[in-house]
């Protein structure tokens, strides 16, 4: 096993890696840019080396500077965590060529996944399903003919394309000719290629991904899927496992066909392998992640199995001890991002000081978070506060469980989606797992409050000006002493028993 | 003691009266009691005839915040002269809401705008932003240029009043 570990990320994430790593025994290094010399994942690492300025293309992003500070601090090996260099086949191979060990897949799986046409490519001849549609770019009368072969609706993709440019969704054969030419055209504009491709649209789809882990020994499992279905910006902000939706028989099925994929790349480490599914139960292969998952917990959470240090252990050369058989799940998971963003103003990132935070507890709650009272949420990096994850019996008791941990959150000083979340929790189609990905378009009423108590905002309001006998001193953030509290409850009611 | 708070788009006349950790308050007029307890410098427990309620309060100068259920809501407390001034002459103009960078300026100077209209595109933690008139006017002046990061708060663009 290793002596000492470099963490290459910061965030909540390298809080939690560092812990795996402690509980392991294994000193933990961290890096920060000038943004994060208060982060807390400095101040947990045993070491920490700083990699640059704040912005993360140079500092977090550069490959060679994190290989120094690890060579520096005499770090065996480099756990890079989600987004960063996670997925970066370069970097994975200069960690490979420094002798520095990379906690994750070979480069090579990380290269043939990351590129959407080769995994594509790869899935196919798997045998995985996928979206039904044309074969890369096609002309104008090869889109026609697919279009009636796969049936409508479809969708037409700017084969260059991203952030829905060059798209079009096609109801009918009659709406098609005068699609395309529009599809075409926007797409010339857009990225100076006019190439477009023919998808089906699976109405109102299902995000559903599998966990797998293999070792270094060819043993390759599943951990079950993930349904991560409710989305803003094309991003997951609730995510559950197991799915409140598949049948027994549709999981079975999906996480063999993940395991083949994981498989078809010789795959070790822990990876997700995603899939959109449609009302139906049908799904079709998306991509493959190689790395660990934001998620990762609710998985954690119905296994008892902890991914992290599994990547760690996998990492060092350690054989899986168990087989398929005796990965079992019990009760329900869900986990919520809690971002310092505005629902009302389009989940706008809403940086500034974090003046107070105070995380919820209890019995099968679990706040994977990186901040505390008096920290900075900077526009540098992902505006994520905290993953809020609870454990229940029954997605019914862990939706409930949810509901009460978020009720307990107090956070001041940013905007933050809390109130959102907690009126998620509440809406009857999301409690019933009628859910799918255009799920929070459609509930536009969910993201501003709704009628609240003028009296207590008001009450609490002229309290905060007043502060009553108790008045405490403004302007300062130092945290004061217990000592001092109890003094002035005594002197808010003359009753320090009340 | 009188406050008028701003929240949201409505102002409340509010009389807190304070004796022993009950709390007095007159809002617009009516009365209702309250006990409180300032459990340290962010939290206040409120009783209201029994029903138990935590809120996180922080205060700046004028500025507070309440967190209550989830959200924030902001409250501006405004003196009496300010209050009245503040009638239907609030800013027009369309500011940072975060250190940003402007990636495209949408409308020109002399342009007519509609509440709600794209005016300004930022981007910030990776993401673009659209910025929107939040009234109807005409562009009197753009501050910002492409390209160019910006502070919070600062106005990038002016907009005058529609006859």
């Amino acid at each position: 096993m290793f002596k000492k570990i470099l963490i290459a990320n910061r965030g909540e994430i390298a809080v939690r890696i560092i812990r795996a790593c402690r509980e392991l025994g294994i000193a933990t290094v961290a890096v920060y840019s000038d943004a994060d010399r208060d982060a807390l994942h400095v101040m947990l690492a045993d070491e920490a080396y700083h990699i640059g300025p704040s912005k993360p293309s140079e500092s977090y992003l550069v490959g060679e500077k994190v290989v120094a500070a690890a060579k520096e601090s005499g770090a065996e090996a480099i756990h890079p965590g989600f987004g960063f260099l996670s997925e970066n086949d370069s970097f994975a191979e200069l960690c490979e060529k420094e002798g520095v060990v990379f906690i994750g897949p070979s480069a090579e799986a990380i290269r043939l996944m990351g590129d959407k046409v080769t995994a594509r490519k790869i899935a196919r001849e798997a045998n995985l399903p996928l979206v039904p549609g044309s074969e890369g770019a096609v002309s104008d009368v090869e889109a026609s003919r697919v279009a009636k072969k796969i049936g409508y609706p479809v969708m037409i993709k700017a084969s260059a394309g991203g952030g829905g440019k060059g798209m079009r969704l096609v109801n009918s054969k009659e709406e098609f000719e005068s699609s395309l030419r529009m599809a075409r055209s926007e797409a010339f504009s857009s990225f100076g290629d006019d190439s477009v491709f023919i998808e089906k649209f699976i109405q109102q789809p299902r995000h559903v991904e599998v966990q797998v882990l293999g070792d270094r020994h060819g043993n390759l499992l599943h951990l079950f899927e993930r349904e991560c279905s409710i989305q803003r910006r094309h991003q997951k902000v609730i995510e559950e496992a197991p799915s409140g939706f598949i049948s027994q028989k549709t999981r079975k099925n999906m996480c063999e066909v993940a395991l083949r994929i994981a498989k078809a790349v010789d795959y070790f480490g822990a990876g997700t392998v995603e899939f959109i599914m449609d009302q139906e139960e049908n799904f079709y292969f998306l991509e493959m992640n190689t790395r660990v998952q934001v998620e990762h917990p609710v998985t954690e959470m119905i296994t008892g199995l902890d991914i992290v240090k599994w990547m760690i252990r996998i990492a060092s050369g350690e054989k899986l001890p168990f087989k398929q058989s005796a990965v079992k799940m019990q009760g329900h998971a869900l986990e919520c991002r809690v971002y310092a963003e505005d629902p009302a103003t389009n989940f706008l990132p809403s940086p500034g000081p974090l003046h107070y935070v105070r995380a919820p507890s209890g019995p099968g709650v679990r706040d994977d978070s990186s901040v505390y009272s008096g920290c900075e949420i900077t526009s540098f990096y992902d505006p994520m506060l905290s993953k809020l994850v609870v454990w229940g019996n029954s997605r019914e008791d862990a939706v409930n469980r949810m509901l009460s941990a978020l009720r307990e959150y107090v956070v001041l000083g940013v905007r933050t989606n809390l109130g959102f979340l907690i009126r998620m929790m509440r809406d009857p189609e999301f409690r019933k797992a009628q859910i799918d990905t255009g799920f929070i378009e459609r509930h536009p009423e969910l993201l501003v409050p709704g009628e609240s108590d003028p009296e207590v905002i008001l009450m609490a309001a002229a309290v905060a000006m007043n502060g009553g006998s108790n008045q405490i001193a403004q302007g300062t953030k130092a945290v004061s002493s217990g000592w001092k509290h109890f003094a002035r409850r005594m002197g808010v009611s003359g009753n320090p028993l009340l | 003691m009188t406050y008028t708070f701003k929240l949201g788009n409505r102002t409340y006349k509010v009389d807190f009266e304070e004796k022993e950790g009950l709390g007095l308050i007159g809002i617009d007029g009516e009365q209702k009691e309250m006990e409180f307890l300032r459990i340290d410098e962010n939290t206040c427990s409120i009783l209201v005839d029994n029903r138990s309620v935590t809120v996180g309060i922080f205060r700046e100068a004028k500025k507070i915040q309440v967190f209550y259920e989830g959200d924030l809501y902001e409250i501006e407390a405004v003196s009496g002269r300010d209050a009245s001034q503040s009638e239907g002459t609030g800013s027009l103009d369309i500011t940072a809401p975060m250190h940003s960078r402007v990636v495209k300026i949408l409308k020109k100077v002399g342009d007519n705008v509609e509440v709600g209209d794209s005016v300004i595109v930022v981007e910030a933690m990776k993401m673009e932003s659209e910025l929107k008139a939040s009234a109807s006017g005409t562009i009197k002046e753009i501050r910002a240029k492409e390209g160019e990061t910006v502070e919070k708060d600062s106005v990038l663009v002016a907009l005058s009043d529609s006859e």
